[in-house]
């Protein structure tokens, strides 16, 4: 109490209130917005914002500025006549200010994706979580993590679980990891890294048959016009053998393989010169249409996609650039020699020689249970065109039962704990809005003779309250719907063609003040620079300047 | 195909009278083309390839019509003496194409046959910029004059089931259509066929509006505005006869009106969609703003910052041809909205130009005290003045910045959204309240005000040129063009040499400034 009063309230309001610390302020805003700009030319938005704009500090120093305004204010009263626009401005600024604390404490800014003939509720918000979802219970754990740039601790426990650290922007650095499930031998889980080469390009590509492998690791990809396809090893022996079928009968689950003709089992040709192989498997039949399809087909000419035994026709990897890779083997069709061709690759060892641009491929490691896996490690992200080129993963490490995990916003981790499910995600919040959206189209018009676009179109219907309304909703012209606001942000394209649209989705509470605010902060300026007659510093004897 | 080249080629090379020309015409320069996005005169068209591919509108002693139409005969079969020279001023570049030390041009011709070698090239440049955007440039020059060779850039008009189809040259010139105008005029059956589309496109789309292009490209208001505008300075400061300075600073806004109300009309938007309209428009827009200024506070002072900010914004106009370019192209779809892009982006690019007026008369106060004489009585006059143009400019500008948030919360949903654009439009600002409050509070003195003053614009031409020339990411870097950083940098360099040699104590301030008056 004591302290209280000792404190000189009235010289801290006159230090609030006075130009010094105006300047300050105003200078501290400044400089944080000019490191901000440069932060975001380089390392993109979000970097900024989580750096800069959104921090606490450059908060702390706007509260500031707002706190200069109203002690300037306070300073002035009473009111005196030559001051009133001073007075408008400063009010307007607060109204601006309280407005903004409105929209950032209540209001809703996120982006809502919507693809064809789907319906959509999701609007996807800004701030990260991580989402722990137990399916058996139906219990789903959500938290925050923090809204940092860099990298941070949490230590936070939910059952088993505990959330170490999150990396907000981070690269993947390419590491063999143990599997946490175990396979058995029968299972082909094996994983090869190579090192691909010809006269324009020169790439190294892992590829996995590992369950648990990420994305990034798959079991088949693409480099311009030629296929990289992986299969288990034991595969190859049956791509050595030239023979006339030019059909490998396999066990997807084993691998186990062998050829028509190994088996003494006819290839028949029906009226329509379709061929077609028929197994005896399991005291049954199974037919297989092999240049139509890897699957059986049952008597209406349906495919069983999950049988295990699958037909493949070689034939049809003749055409174009195939190579098939098993791991210490590798094989493609020689149009020259006009056969298969298998080689053998050793780690380190020779090139094999491909038919194609001169091409040649080695292999530089190959490992048969270890799981090739990108760990995160923190980085600084960079922006190129608006997009991020490095540093986009969001991971979180964990601790589950003594041993260590990651997960991030590309590879969800799904795992059991003593039995249990449990699916763990990094995402964004989410928020469902009360009534569903769907694009019916998405139009992108271009300027005549030109590819250059002229306007992106989408138009939605709404369903509410069992209506269905139409809308069109483009650059300037949102749609409104309770509260919300939809506005034309983005688009993209799916691997089919399709466009799908992103809508930016808005709800202000605070619009009002800052529209008042705004009004009051121009007036308030035209009425003390421009209509005030005298001010303080007006000479008016001035008329003395003269040119050299 | 070959057939009607063949039939065309006949025809072509056996009437005397073409001999050398063919049809390529003067006439021609009014024909309606597809281009970019827009309808415009042939000649327009014609006149930015070439100044692209040559650096220069005409080539040898030929209108680029003539050049741009010869050219294309070679899509038609018909091999044509004209050569054309890329200029190549990269150093790197100049090595790359084995050029000697003196030797800035290669013939397109010649590129041609090293064409996969300059594509292999550019895709391997990793970290020099400025090398990759010259090979960049030097690529899509070859391929448009691969394309002009081809005949396929030069497009007609022709209306087929009632729609408006554009044809290339090689595809439009058809035997039929030799044949049947071959009857009609037969010593000249090609230029007739060619001058219809002019009509055939004018009644389809009932209107020859842009033939208004035409003469807008030809009359060249931009340096007849800078030649009344360098008069008028220097009959205001050397020869000191303001009235006949008023009358040609006044002549040379309404020349840079009339350019800006033909864009306007070409256009059909507001006239500050590229650098090169914000310059013209903030230029224009000061000029008259200082007229204004300089009547109602009865101040010829006015005059002389309008017409010395008026200076620069031309010479840009008129010589930074690498990074502000005239052409006329469609809009971004963001920025399609006529109110606001005339509301919000004129009071912006207005407030910079009352910013600016403070910024001449900073500078050359500085300038008169280091090199010239200035009385303190002097110097307080001049900081009124500039303290005027502040007060304008700052008010305008956090009107321009609010009206830029409504905008922005009107097409994108969010008021603020910490766009590198809108932040330092914002940091704008705020420089400029500092200097406000602390010159309403006396708290900047007269001196400092000044030198102050004159380094603040550095923040505006951040603002405005160094976020697409520099940052060149977000929203707004719809402006980007190249050679911009370069400028920049020179102009903050200037600034800077200028703020500190000035800074250096000099004994031109006379205190008894009222004595030497008298």
């Amino acid at each position: 109490m004591n302290l209280f009063k000792k404190i000189d309230w009235l010289k801290i309001e006159k230090f609030i209130g006075s130009l010094k610390f105006a300047v300050i302020v105003i200078s501290l805003f400044t400089i944080g917005m000019i490191i901000g700009t440069f932060l975001e030319s380089y390392f993109g938005t979000d970097f900024a914002n989580r750096a800069v704009y959104k921090t606490t500090a450059f908060m702390f120093v706007q509260f500031g500025i707002l706190l200069s305004i109203i002690f300037a204010a306070i300073l002035r009263l009473p009111p005196k006549k030559r001051l009133y626009g001073f007075y408008t401005i400063h009010s307007g600024l607060l109204i601006i200010g309280m407005g903004s604390l409105i929209t950032y404490v209540a209001g809703v800014d996120g982006q809502i994706t919507l693809a064809p003939n789907e319906p959509n509720r999701q609007v996807i918000l800004s701030k990260d979580i991580i989402k722990i979802t137990y399916p058996t219970e139906g219990k789903q754990i959500v938290s925050y993590l923090p809204y940092s740039a860099f990298e941070s601790s949490i230590n936070e426990t939910y059952d088993n679980i505990t959330v170490k650290n999150y990396i907000p922007f981070a690269e993947g650095r390419f590491v063999w990891s143990d599997s946490i499930n175990k396979y058995s031998d029968e299972n082909p889980v094996h994983s090869s890294k190579y090192h691909f080469k010809n006269a324009f390009a020169e790439q190294d590509l892992i590829l996995s048959l590992h369950p648990e492998a990420g994305s990034d690791f798959q079991s088949s990809t693409t480099m311009g016009p030629l296929t990289f396809t992986y299969y288990p090893y034991k595969l190859a022996k049956c791509f050595a053998q030239n023979n006339p079928s030019k059909i490998i009968i396999w066990n997807s689950e084993t691998a186990e393989c062998f050829t028509p003709e190994e088996k003494n089992i006819p290839v028949k040709i029906t009226g329509a010169n379709n061929r077609f192989v028929v197994l005896p498997y399991n005291k049954t039949f199974i037919t297989f249409f092999p240049d139509y399809s890897p699957f059986p087909m049952n008597t209406k000419l349906q495919t069983d996609e999950k049988s295990i035994i699958r037909a493949f026709s070689k034939k049809l990897f003749e055409d174009k650039p195939n190579l098939f890779l098993f791991g210490k083997k590798a094989a493609w069709f020689d149009k020259g020699l006009s056969k298969w061709v298998v080689s053998d690759l050793e780690v380190g060892g020779n090139p094999a020689k491909l038919p194609w641009m001169n091409a040649e491929i080695s292999l530089t490691d190959h490992q048969d249970h270890l799981v090739p896996f990108n760990i995160p490690i923190p980085t600084i992200p960079i922006q190129k065109n608006g997009n991020l080129i490095k540093g986009d993963i969001r991971a979180v490490q964990l601790e589950i039962l003594g041993k260590e995990y990651w997960v991030t916003n590309y590879s969800p981790l799904s795992l059991l704990v003593r039995g249990k499910k449990i699916i763990i995600e990094v995402t964004k919040e989410s928020l469902t809005l009360p009534f569903e959206l769907a694009l019916t189209q998405f139009k992108m018009d271009k300027d005549p003779g030109t590819n250059n676009p002229a306007s992106y179109e989408s138009f939605v219907k709404l369903f509410s309250d069992g209506k269905t309304t139409n809308h069109h909703v483009f650059m300037n012209n949102p749609m409104k719907k309770s509260g919300f606001t939809f506005y034309q942000a983005s688009y993209s394209q799916d691997n089919q063609g399709q466009y799908n649209t992103t809508l930016a989705v808005n709800v202000d509470q605070g619009r009002t003040w800052k529209y008042l605010g705004s009004l009051m902060l121009v007036f308030g300026a035209i009425w003390h620079y421009n209509l005030n007659s005298k001010t303080k510093d007006q000479d008016k004897n001035k008329k003395t300047g003269k040119l050299a | 195909m070959k057939k009607i080249i063949l039939f065309i080629l006949l025809i072509l090379t056996s009437s005397v009278t073409m001999a050398e020309s063919y049809f390529c015409k003067k006439e021609l320069e009014v024909l309606p083309t597809l281009q970019g996005g827009r309808v415009k005169p042939l000649y327009v068209h014609a006149a930015e390839a070439m100044k692209s591919l040559t650096g220069k509108i005409s080539v040898n002693d030929l209108g680029p019509v003539e050049a741009f139409c010869l050219i294309s005969l070679n899509g038609m079969g018909l091999p044509t003496e004209i050569k054309l020279e890329a200029r190549i001023d990269h150093v790197d570049l100049m090595k790359f194409l084995n050029l000697s030390k003196d030797q800035h041009s290669i013939l397109y011709e010649e590129l041609i046959a090293k064409e996969d070698a300059i594509k292999n090239e550019a895709r391997s440049i990793k970290d020099n910029a400025s090398y990759k955007k010259a090979i960049g440039k030097l690529y899509d020059n070859l391929f448009l004059y691969k394309e002009i060779k081809s005949g396929e850039n030069w497009l007609f008009p022709t209306v087929k089931n009632g729609a408006l189809e554009w044809l290339p040259l090689v595809a439009f010139l058809t035997e039929e259509k030799v044949i049947a105008q071959k009857q009609l005029t037969p010593m000249d059956p090609f230029l007739p066929i060619l001058l219809n589309t002019k009509t055939v496109y004018d009644q389809f789309s009932g209107s020859e509006k842009y033939e208004l292009e035409l003469y807008y490209a030809k009359a060249g208001l931009a340096s007849w505005a800078l030649t009344l505008t360098i008069l008028a300075l220097a009959t205001m400061v050397l020869f000191k006869n303001f009235n006949i300075a008023l009358g040609l600073a006044s002549i040379s806004a309404l020349v840079q009106l009339i350019l800006i109300a033909l864009r306007v009309i070409i256009s059909g938007r507001a006239p500050i969609t590229n650098m090169y309209e914000t310059v013209l428009f903030s230029g224009f827009g000061s000029l008259t703003l200082a007229l204004v200024l300089g009547h109602l506070k009865k101040e010829k002072l006015f005059v002389y910052m309008g017409l010395g900010y008026n200076v620069c914004t031309l010479m840009m106009l008129n010589f930074a041809n690498g990074m502000l370019t005239a052409t006329i192209s469609p809009l971004v779809p963001v920025l399609r909205d006529n109110f606001w892009l005339s509301t919000h982006v004129t009071t912006v690019i207005l407030s910079y130009g009352a910013l600016a007026l403070s910024w001449i008369l900073a500078n050359t106060v500085l300038f008169k005290r280091k090199w010239g004489k200035i009385t303190k009585k002097e110097e307080l006059n001049f900081a009124d003045i500039i303290y005027t143009t502040l007060k304008w400019g700052t008010t305008m500008l956090a009107g321009g910045v609010i009206l830029g948030g409504v905008w922005a919360d009107y097409s994108w949903g969010r008021f603020w959204g910490w766009d590198p654009k809108e932040t330092w439009s914002l940091i704008v600002l705020c420089t400029y309240m500092a200097i406000l409050h602390g010159r309403y509070t006396t708290w900047i003195k007269t001196d400092r005000f000044i030198t102050i003053t004159a380094g603040a614009f550095m923040s505006v031409m951040m603002a405005w040129f160094g976020v697409n020339y520099i940052l060149a990411t977000g929203l707004h870097s719809y402006g980007f063009s190249e050679g911009g950083a370069i400028f920049l940098g020179s102009f903050f360099l200037m600034q800077i040499i200028v703020l500190i040699i000035t800074s250096v104590k000099s004994d031109n301030i006379n205190d008894q400034g009222i004595d030497q008056q008298a």
